[in-house]
């Protein structure tokens, strides 16, 4: 099932904390690990995951690294920050207060 | 994977990123990106043609892949603008001013003024003001135009205007006359909106003698000429800051350009 781009700019931030906070991961890497933990429902445009990204490392809640592979490729990897992690169970809340509340709404007769 | 390399270049160029070291980053991650995509690709088992159709296909629309990473960078390119902004300024401020004051140099001594009496003269003054103004505001669009995608040229000049009115506001209620900042920004708005919406340079040309004729056929009978040369010498002198007001839209282009390359590889 396709998602509505809005629905997922919203959320992007809350996805990306979640995923890096299991771990250090590069952009291909993000994404290959969303589409599998979300049973492939989250196929979004792969360019546009770089702004989102940039996006958090400016709010100073990822931070990131050149690191080069055993293959002599290089990849950018991506870290949560301290804020980033406290930032992210707060997206979680929030995100779970609003899908119990529109839930709530839907299933009102 | 000449379409893969293409697709970067255009997000790099289009997103607007003024840092060449920070435009160079994006690249660089992108290309990593792709890089593995053809690799699990190729492992897939999938073909180098359609290997290079398949990355531009989930790689997304270049132009708003450009947009996103053009608002991530906004303050940094509002702040790289604001310097560029400042450094044309007073950079062509002081060529126009220089060339103007040397060519009305050059007259007052073909008329026989002692060169003193041009050179320090409150005229001098005056005209140093008006470049200024005219030259800051000429940039400040500019300058202004970047910061927007579409009708650049309309929302430059509305922002202009909305500013302008709003320091009108304060000037009149602190009652401070300022007759150079008003000329300079008409001036200078009538300079960028004959440059962005005239297309020949001839036309241009025509529309800033016809707007001089008529400066000078309100301006001159309200003028007291004590020397008989003196009417002469004003055509000359207008002539020359009419002729440097048509060559400024030239020189920002040139210095922005400059400048904004030079950022780009910084």
């Amino acid at each position: 099932m396709e998602i509505d781009r809005e629905f997922l700019k919203g959320s992007i931030s809350l996805l990306l904390l979640n995923l890096l906070s299991r771990g250090e991961m590069y952009g291909y890497e993000i994404l290959q690990e969303a589409s599998r933990r979300s049973a492939n429902a989250f196929e979004f445009k792969e360019g546009t995951l770089y702004p989102a990204l940039h996006q958090l490392e400016k709010k100073g809640l990822i931070q990131s690294e050149w690191r080069t592979a055993e293959n002599g490729r290089e990849r950018k990897y991506y870290s949560l920050t301290p804020k980033g992690k406290k930032t992210g169970r707060e997206y979680e809340k929030q995100w779970q207060h609003l899908t119990g509340a529109i839930a709530a709404v839907l299933e009102s007769k | 994977m000449q379409a893969a390399d293409k697709l970067v270049d255009l997000v790099v160029n289009l997103s607007r990123v003024p840092w060449g070291k920070r435009r160079c980053e994006i690249q660089r991650e992108l290309r990593s990106h792709i890089e593995d995509f053809v690799e699990a690709a190729r492992a897939g088992g999938h073909g180098d043609d359609e290997i290079e159709k398949m990355v531009v296909a989930s790689f997304g629309d270049p132009a708003q892949i450009a947009g996103a990473f053009a608002w991530v960078y906004r303050w940094e390119r509002a702040a790289a603008g604001a310097g560029l902004f400042l450094l044309s300024s007073v950079v062509v401020t002081s060529l126009m001013l220089g060339a103007v004051l040397a060519l009305q140099a050059a007259m007052a001594i073909g008329f026989g003024t002692p060169l003193q009496k041009v050179l320090a003269s409150p005229h001098t003054a005056i005209e140093a003001l008006d470049i200024f103004f005219t030259v800051i505001t000429y940039t400040g669009l500019v300058a202004l135009e970047r910061l927007f995608d579409r009708n650049r040229s309309v929302k430059a000049l509305t922002l202009l205007a909305v500013a302008f009115a709003v320091l009108t506001a304060v000037r009149m209620a602190v009652n401070y006359r300022a007759p150079f900042l008003a000329f300079g920004v008409v001036n200078g708005a009538f300079f960028r909106t004959t440059q962005v919406f005239v297309k020949t340079g001839m036309a241009r040309t025509g529309i800033v003698a016809a707007a001089l004729a008529v400066l000078g056929a309100i301006s001159f009978p309200a003028m007291t000429f004590r020397f008989p040369y003196a009417l002469a010498a004003t055509c000359a002198s207008w002539l020359t800051m009419a002729a440097a007001y048509r060559q400024m839209p030239n020189a920002v282009a040139r210095m922005d350009a400059t400048l904004w390359r030079r950022l780009q590889r910084m």
